[in-house]
């Protein structure tokens, strides 16, 4: 009971206290007031005792902070410290007289001390939103003011003078209305009369020479290096164009040697082949031919030197034959002729000799008598006789001795030289291997005897004929055996 | 608060700030102050009335003539 007392008491005053709380915050948000960074607040009402403000109309201004403000007793106004802007637009004359329509912006504040914002509170508190048409209308004049003092150089230049001059001619008059003009700025200038647009001709035109002619200049000289430069492009374009032509003939030629290589090559190839083909059919042949040799001509050769061996012995036996038998008709024939021509000549000796002999005794015994004609006359007839007869004999022999040139001239021969006739003679006989004598052995003596004494045979025959005085020819003597050398082949 | 503008007045005395409008005879320069936290741009004249006073110098304010006005002489 007691608890549920306290209990109960207890929370009528956490209620009250609640309540007390609540309606104090209540009350000091309805009494506290705060003024923001960009305002200030004018509160007018209870016990103004301000030393300032006493001399002033009476109000208490407050900025940056908060206050206490008894509500139904005082009254609290806002006055904004933001920054605040004009636009202008002046039709106005420039100090030189020339017309100009100016645009410009003023921009402006309410003045940050106590003394500014009372002067601005007192004109403009409950005209804050007609503040910038107030200021717009103050400033077009002063505008008009400031341009008329200046050139159109000047505005355009000098803006230190633009500054001044708004500070001289607005600065006091917006002090009065507690306001600070932060800047005024132009922001457009027309120019009806084209002043401006003059103003820059001269710049302009000599500009836009100084352009014309950095232009002309440049264009000349980029134009001279162009051509130069086209001309050495085309230089070394044509030496370019000369090397390649150099070198596409170099490589023609090299392709067209690179394109014989390979025919040349096989040619090379099968000439080798060709060769090698060559040498074996000429080995092929020097086999065949030594085959052939071994084979068919050895024993050819063989057999020919056979056979020429043979016919060789033949040959050299028939031709020592054939030499011996013309050898014995030769020194036949010339033993015959020696003998004719020596007997001749013995005869034609013992004519002549009998002949001097009888002329001789013919002219001794006509010197000697002189006398007998007759038997001079018959002396000298036997003696024509004789001696025409022996001179015909002694021509007939000659003729014959002549006829038989050969015979006579090597019986003449002979006779000289016999002894070299036996010799030849019998130089066949050492010559010859083999001497086959028909006779026999007896034969061979016969032969050599024969051959021996017909040296005598000669003599004889020569005496014969010395003593035939007739002119018979001279017959070999009769019974002589044939000499028949007959060489015989082995 | 009475003793507000009292203060700044006195503050302002004194103070060190640097021309920003060519102050010349005749004509009405501009100087910006360090005040009040922030720096404000105040209408001045010269001390010497024949002086001018060039831009960028740097002035003490000699006089305040609220609320806008200074006279200042070169540092």
């Amino acid at each position: 009971m007691l608890t549920g007392l306290l209990t109960g008491f207890a929370l009528a005053v956490v209620v009250a206290a609640v309540l007390v709380l609540v309606v104090l915050s209540i009350l000091f948000r309805a009494t506290w007031r705060v003024a923001e960074p960009n305002e200030a607040l004018v509160i007018s009402g209870l016990r103004q005792r301000h030393e300032g403000i006493e001399q002033s109309l009476g109000f208490k201004i407050v900025t940056g902070k908060g206050t206490l403000v008894v509500p139904g007793v005082q009254v609290v106004r806002k006055l904004s410290l933001d920054l605040r802007e004009t636009d202008l637009q002046i039709d106005c004359v420039t100090h030189q007289g020339i017309p100009l329509r100016v645009r410009g912006v003023v921009i402006y504040k309410v003045g940050d001390d106590l003394v500014s914002i009372a002067n601005a509170a007192r004109r403009f508190l409950d005209q804050q939103n007609q503040m910038d048409q107030r200021v717009h209308n103050l400033f077009a004049g002063h505008l008009r003011a400031i341009i008329g003092n200046m050139t159109v150089e000047e505005m355009i230049r000098d803006r230190e003078k633009l500054t001044g001059l708004t500070r001289e001619h607005a600065g006091t008059e917006m002090e009065k209305l507690g306001l600070i003009v932060d800047s005024l700025q132009i922001q457009e200038i027309q120019d009806p009369t084209g002043y401006i647009e003059n103003l820059a001709l001269p710049h302009a035109a000599a500009v836009a020479r100084e352009a014309r002619i950095a232009k002309a200049v440049a264009d000349q000289e980029a134009t001279q290096k162009e051509q130069d430069s086209e001309a050495l492009k085309a230089e070394s374009r044509r030496a370019s164009l000369i090397k390649q032509a150099g070198y596409q003939a170099e490589i023609d030629q090299a392709a067209a040697l690179a394109k014989q290589a390979g025919p040349l090559s096989e040619a090379t190839a099968r000439q080798k082949v060709v060769v090698e083909e060559t040498r074996v059919a000429e080995l092929e042949a020097d086999r065949a031919e030594k085959r052939l040799q071994t084979e068919v001509r050895k024993p050819a050769d063989a057999k020919a030197y056979e056979q020429v061996t043979l016919a060789r012995a033949q040959r050299e036996s028939h031709i020592s034959g054939a030499e011996a038998r013309a050898r014995e008709v030769e020194l036949q024939a010339g033993a015959d002729a020696a003998r004719v021509k020596l007997a001749a000549a013995a005869e034609a000796e013992r004519v002549k000799l009998a002949a001097d002999a009888n002329s001789a005794q013919t002219r001794m015994i006509g010197e000697a008598e002189g006398a007998a004609t007759k038997a001079r006359g018959l002396a000298e007839g036997e003696a024509v006789r004789a001696r025409g007869m022996a001179e015909a004999e002694a021509i007939k022999a000659r003729a014959e001795a002549l006829a038989g040139n050969q015979d006579a001239v090597i019986g003449q021969e002979l006779a000289q030289r016999w002894p070299e006739i036996v010799e030849a003679a019998a130089k066949p006989f050492g010559n010859i291997d083999q001497l086959i004598v028909l006779n026999g052995a007896q034969g061979i003596s016969e032969t050599l005897a024969q051959a021996l004494s017909q040296g005598a045979a000669g003599l004889q025959l020569a005496r014969g004929l010395l003593g035939g005085s007739n002119g018979e020819k001279p017959v070999p003597p009769a019974g002589e055996p044939d000499l028949k050398v007959e060489p015989k082949s082995t | 608060m009475e003793d507000g503008s009292e203060v700044v007045d006195q503050e302002m005395l004194g103070k060190v700030g640097r021309v920003t409008g060519t102050i010349a005879p005749g004509r009405l320069g501009e100087v910006m102050v360090a005040i009040r936290g922030g720096s404000e741009a105040f209408n001045a004249y010269a001390s010497e009335p024949d002086e001018t006073i060039g831009r960028g110098t740097r002035v003490v304010v000699v006089e305040y003539f609220p609320p806008r006005t200074v006279v200042v002489s070169p540092v």
